[in-house]
């Protein structure tokens, strides 16, 4: 099992690295760049750029971003120009990046020169806290409503949350965000919480806390409702499905309730479903909660590489792809472990 | 524990009903900016956050003053004096206010200001765009009899070569350069510096000098003489400046409008979406919000709530919603298609429509209020039955499956509109342009895109019809950057090129008698009529909400739209009333 | 648990359902015959944001307008035509292709599917002539060794997924899931800005594009279960019985496999146009003149106060989802008997 982990988590990291790798040479193929953008728009009337020659101006200072950036090197070891190859040697940004990234240091964002390390921390603290409850909170929810509903009595509270989910499973998400926010951040509504703006400046530790876990409260529903459907129909489908079985019978045929033999036996033969979700929802730890950080000025990763991506901040999407992919794939490890883990007939492949 | 729950309950139900708070005198005026400036490197203001964050911690020659709309001295002590020599330079004469200092007690001095040009030009830095935009200043010539007295000799005549050769950052050599390295080269010897060539070593060493003091993320690391000074940045959500205790313009009497600086402590809330951050005003986490959004400012204004307690403005703003023409593909050759297509857009109804009426309708790139405006041409408007006629005029013929083929051609007349995605303005436009192409019987393909990839599309000519805004200024009428033949490759989208135009051009802004300036403008606003290789819409407003607490409140048709450092609450007034 | 008495025909619930998906398809089919007083994409300038009013001068709108303008009825038909010409072909491809490549991936692992060395050799020339790599003789080493090898194994190629000679293990399990991850690692926003960069697709680009895009789940998912299936005794039943396994994959494994496709395949649907409105929200996406149920969603952003934009869509959105719910339980429950 041990050699099974180790080989599963290098196979892992190398997968990870082919991804960033991808991404990086991908992300320099594409047109335009940081240094088109870097750039003052020329029907800018408020800023003219004066001279005989602007076209050579702006080719001068569009090399001269690139240079800077470090972008005037071939990408990668070999390059094809007009259907030739040409090797490069070891003079290409590929190579630099992989030798300082091997090291440890993923490079300066374009735009503000700080370490891509430090702001994907910085953004992380506010991310992970929030997602990694949401996606507690939604399992556990997740649990309970399948087991719920898979009772099948046909009550009208059963009918009503089963639409509801419905109803939640075609929302967006930041349809489901703009109305929470709508409903219970608004004056002219219920004003609970606080959606966005100043904390409390010099306050005490316990009056921060209060603070932020009321920030979050809004963003943590919303992540928890537009997960919730996906998580619980299918296990409510799967464990009513199990429920016709000849074991079923025999359980209840036995004694126990329908709830007992739901929970213990019908449960770890239809929660595969569930596992295989949930961990693909580890990615989404790291980016993709950028709806809700942008409807509720929350400074997380997600928004963090929604916009390195739009500004072609190249530094800061590699390092972004890189941590994402890591969580991806540990998030397919974790879901091999917990197929094991709940049924041990499924022994792990290597 | 069921106590704390309750209580909390409680707290948070009380806080529903909640009345906005008593402004102490020290208390923080909150605005929103909707996005981070990501680096307050002064070398490098990327947006517009950026811009008025520069304009807090430091100080230029001229700056804005938006109750005149006009440039006012700042750190210099007048206007400066201007001198042709020949015909292609200006000399304008700065001399620097006495009171000026930096932090640390020293005099600005000229000296200061010609180690920020050249540090302008020093490859390594993030200045390139500085660069580009203060290259036409040649040479810094310092009076020896006054360390504050100096000359800048400018390339190019005209009234914006005065107004933009002061609208830079001025950086205390003392601090970063206490060698004086960059002493020994003249600015216009290091402008020419090939780009192959690698730099000197004491450029090389300056720059390794500045990069260690990241002022992109730390400011507070080099003295400034601005107002402000940074308090807290945290990245993406918020920053906070305080007001410098002693300041050097405090002791000013009378106070310029431009250096005036009342509030004791600025909060700058990083609140990216328009409806979440109409909400934080309306719970008073917000005091001031610039450039609402028109739906959102009617909604606003529609809640008898809000309109106890904020005041709304609405100004006329200088930036111009613009459809353009690729003039360099065949179907868009002749001038007369061109025209044809411009009376199938219909600025009336649009303006109704996005800007709820607000905004100015022209005729061509100035605004009606100008006194150069030319109000013998008749506003465009949405005309059908011209545009076929003047089709036809262009030689296009209507065949029978409705659409317009030109004799010998192989496709019939079909066009792609290119904009910026995301915006709700451009695409209304878009879509009326396609629905009055389209019962004309001209195809048009939409194409919204992204930022990045649309100026990459504009650049290489990928496009029939763009649709823009062209940020216009008060200060001048500099419109050979996109105009000109010689901008074609750089500013001149459209690939506009007409030999009249060019004169009128290049004429425009170094014309300083009036009346001359006047008819040149006027037959330039003829001229691009004619010729339509772009077509002005309407003027936008810009739009204001404020606290009703707030004094001083100034709103101005000039980007940001308000002037921040003039604000102040009633307690601060009382209290320096008080001490006077 | 009772099995619950059969019914001799089937329920309202479900006649309802059959309806809605019928009425769904006409109108998608029908839409561009329609008669309608707006096109879907024509802006109204005079009536910008206007809630659902029947009566009045002119041709009313009678779900009101967005805040570009548009018709709303008109545009639910647009949408219509665009979900069953577009993402339900789209959803049915991902199942599809999800399906058999997570079936497979589950099924073989990394070690039982056994290729002849033959096809290694001929993949490697054939990319070494496609991409024109320099040293044009190893090409014809390589088609040398080819051959070679194909005469050598032909007897044994017919039978080359049982031998182990001259064949190598296809890691097929690792390269089902490199795949979804490479797909699902890279943020969307940065495969849809590098996707924006190009030509906009056209339908059949874009069919193929969200078929991409919704693919990795529903293989993860049938890989999941096709690992629970691969341990059950009838598996083990037909191994031994003598069944080639291409026969026992495909009979009997693949359909216990893709049992909870049935519950995911709605989903997956809510999932493709949830993914619309947020390219639409990030701005990244089709036209303002192409209109779908989740574009329309998502201009509920520009204006919060039109709860119109979004209940009428969002209504419809939720009708098909129930409707395609509804039809797989029925399926599900014609399959268990």
């Amino acid at each position: 099992m041990l050699r099974w982990l180790l080989g599963r988590l290098a196979r892992a990291a190398g997968a990870a690295w082919l991804t960033a790798s991808l991404v990086f040479i991908g992300s320099r193929l594409l047109p335009g760049g940081p240094d088109q953008l870097a750039l003052a728009d020329a029907s800018d009337l408020s800023r003219p750029v004066a001279g005989t020659r602007p076209a050579a101006t702006q080719q001068a200072a569009r090399l001269a971003v690139r240079n800077r950036l470090g972008l005037a090197q071939p990408i990668f070891y070999v390059t094809r120009t007009a259907g030739q190859w040409q090797w490069h040697g070891t003079a290409n940004q590929y190579h630099r990046w992989a030798k300082a990234a091997l090291h440890g240091d993923l490079g300066y964002s374009y735009r503000d020169g700080q370490p891509v390390a430090t702001l994907l921390v910085h953004a992380l603290r506010y991310t992970l806290p929030l997602a990694a409850s949401a996606a507690g909170l939604a399992v556990g929810l997740a649990l309970a409503l399948g087991l719920y509903l898979a009772r099948a009595t046909g009550s009208v509270w059963q009918r009503l949350v089963a639409n509801l989910l419905n109803c939640l499973q075609i929302t967006p998400l930041f349809l489901l965000a703009l109305g929470l926010l709508l409903l219970f951040a608004n004056p002219e509504f219920l004003n609970l919480l606080p959606a966005a703006g100043q904390a409390p400046g010099a306050a005490s530790h316990g009056q921060l806390a209060a603070y932020w876990l009321g920030r979050l409260a809004l963003p943590l529903l919303s992540l928890v409702l537009a997960v919730l459907p996906e998580l619980t129909l299918p296990l409510a489908a799967g464990l009513r499905q199990e429920a016709t079985s000849g074991y079923a019978t025999t359980a209840r045929a036995k004694g126990l309730t329908t709830r007992q033999m739901l929970r213990h036996h019908a449960l770890p033969n239809a929660v595969i479903p569930l596992l295989t979700t949930l961990t693909d929802l580890l990615p989404t730890l790291v980016a993709g909660t950028v709806i809700v950080e942008v409807l509720f000025a929350l400074p997380g990763s997600g928004r963090l590489l929604a916009e390195a991506a739009a500004a072609h901040d190249y530094p800061l999407v590699v390092g972004g792809v890189l941590v994402t992919a890591t969580a991806r794939l540990l998030g397919l490890l974790l879901a091999d472990v917990l197929y094991f883990l709940v049924d041990p007939r499924l022994r792990p492949t290597a | 524990m069921k106590y704390f729950w309750l209580g909390s309950l409680f707290a948070l139900l009380a806080s529903a009903c909640s009345t906005p708070p008593v402004k102490q005198a020290s208390s923080p005026i909150y605005t929103r900016w909707a996005r981070d400036p990501e680096t307050l490197d002064p070398l490098a203001v990327p947006n517009q956050s950026a811009i008025d964050a520069a304009n807090l911690l430091h100080m230029a020659l001229l700056l804005v003053d938006y109750q005149a709309n006009a440039y006012a001295p700042a750190l210099a002590q007048a206007l400066p004096q201007v001198r042709t020599i020949g015909d292609s330079l200006t000399a304008l004469g700065y001399e620097l206010r006495a009171a000026a200092t930096w932090d640390d007690g020293q005099p600005v001095l000229a000296t200061d200001v010609d180690f920020t040009l050249k540090l302008l030009q020093c490859p390594g830095l993030p200045n390139e765009n500085s660069r580009a935009q203060f290259g036409f200043i040649r040479q810094v010539l310092i009076d020896p009899a006054n360390p504050r007295r100096f000359t800048l000799v400018c390339r190019g005549q005209g009234t914006e070569i005065m107004t933009g050769s002061g609208d830079f950052s001025i950086l205390p050599e003392a601090a970063l350069d206490p060698a004086h390295t960059l002493r020994r080269w003249p600015l216009a010897v290091l402008q020419d510096w090939p780009a192959a060539r690698a730099p000197a070593p004491a450029v090389a060493a300056l720059v390794q000098r500045y990069q260690r003091a990241n002022l992109a993320r730390q400011p507070g690391n080099m003295p400034g003489c601005g107002p402000y000074r940074l308090a807290a940045w945290e990245t993406n959500q918020q920053l906070r400046f305080q007001r410098k205790a002693h300041w050097w313009a405090d002791k000013l009497r009378p106070a310029p409008f431009v250096l005036q600086a009342r509030p004791q402590e600025l909060v700058f809330a990083v609140l990216p979406d328009d409806a979440a951050a109409a909400l934080a005003l309306r719970r008073h986490d917000l005091d001031v919000y610039p450039q609402v959004p028109a739906r959102i400012f009617q909604q606003l204004q529609a809640s008898p709530k809000a309109r106890e307690e904020l005041v709304f403005y609405t100004k006329s703003s200088y930036d111009i919603l613009t459809a353009g023409f690729n003039t360099r593909r065949p179907a868009l050759h002749d001038r007369r298609t061109r025209q044809a297509l411009s009376q199938l857009f219909d600025p009336a109804g649009l303006l109704a429509a996005t800007q709820l009426g607000q905004g100015n309708r022209t005729v061509g790139l100035l605004p009606p209020s100008s006194p150069f405006y030319n109000d013998s041409l008749p506003l465009p408007a949405l005309a059908p039955i011209l545009a076929a006629r003047l089709l036809r005029q262009a030689g296009w013929q209507r065949r029978a499956d409705g659409h317009w083929w030109q004799p010998g051609e192989a496709a019939p007349l079909a066009l792609t509109v290119r904009y910026r995605a995301e915006e709700a303005t451009f695409a209304t436009t878009a879509l009326q342009f396609q629905a009055a192409a389209a019962r004309v019987g001209i195809a048009v393909a939409l194409l919204p895109t992204e930022n990045s990839v649309l100026t990459n599309a504009l650049q290489t000519g990928d496009f029939d019809l763009y649709i823009r805004l062209v940020k216009g200024s008060p200060f001048g009428f500099n419109f050979a950057t996109f105009l000109h033949s010689n901008a074609i490759g750089s500013g001149n989208i459209t690939g506009f090129s007409n030999p009249v135009a060019d004169r009128l051009l290049l004429a425009i802004p170094a014309e300083g008698n009036l009346p001359r300036k006047r008819l040149l403008l006027r037959r330039l606003q003829v001229v691009l009529r004619e010729e339509m290789p772009l077509l002005p819409l309407f003027f936008l407003p810009y739009r204001l909400a404020a606290s009703r607490q707030l004094r001083h409140v100034v709103a101005s048709g000039i980007k940001p739209g308000y002037a921040i450092t003039a604000l102040s609450w009633p307690a601060a007034d009382a209290q320096l009333a008080g001490t006077h | 648990m009772r099995a619950r008495p059969t019914p001799l025909r089937p329920r309202l619930a479900t006649w309802l359902a059959l309806g809605w998906l019928a009425l769904l398809v006409s109108a998608g089919l029908l839409a561009p015959w329609l008669p309608l007083p707006y096109a879907p994409a024509t802006p109204d300038l005079l009536h910008i944001t206007t809630p659902p009013a029947w009566g009045a001068g002119g041709p009313p709108h009678y779900l009101g307008t967005d805040p570009l303008g548009r018709d709303v009825l008109a545009g639910l038909l647009a949408g219509a035509q665009r979900l069953v010409l577009l993402t339900l072909p789209a959803v049915a491809l991902a199942t599809l292709a999800g399906a058999l490549t997570g079936a497979a991936a589950g099924f073989w692992g990394n070690r039982h599917l056994r290729l002849p060395a033959a096809a290694a050799t001929w993949v490697l020339a054939a990319a070494w002539w496609a991409l024109s790599f320099p040293f044009q003789e190893v090409l014809f080493l390589l088609v040398g060794v080819s051959f070679l090898l194909t005469l050598v194994t032909w007897r044994t190629a017919r039978r080359a997924t049982h031998s182990r000679r001259y064949t190598f293990a296809l890691p097929l399990d690792s390269l089902v899931l490199g795949a979804t991850t490479l797909l699902g690692s890279v943020p969307r926003l940065v495969l849809l800005v590098a996707l924006a960069a190009g030509p906009p697709p056209s339908p059949r680009q874009l069919i193929g594009l969200l078929a991409l895009l919704a693919w990795p789940e529903a293989a993860r998912l049938v890989r999941g279960q096709m690992r629970w299936v691969r341990a059950q005794p009838f598996i083990e039943a037909a191994r031994a019985s003598g069944l080639p396994p291409g026969t026992i994959w495909w009979h009997h494994a693949l359909p216990h496999a893709c049992r909870p496709l049935l519950a995911f395949a709605p989903l997956s649907l809510a999932g493709l146009v949830g993914l619309e409105s947020s390219l639409a929200f990030l701005g990244i996406g089709q036209g303002p003149d192409v209109v779908s149920w989740g574009s329309q969603l998502a201009t509920m952003r520009q204006d919060s106060t039109a709860w119109w934009v979004a209940v009428f869509p969002g209504l419809a959105l939720l009708f098909t989802l129930l409707a395609l719910q509804k039809m797989a339980a029925v399926a599900s429950k014609r399959v268990d008997r």
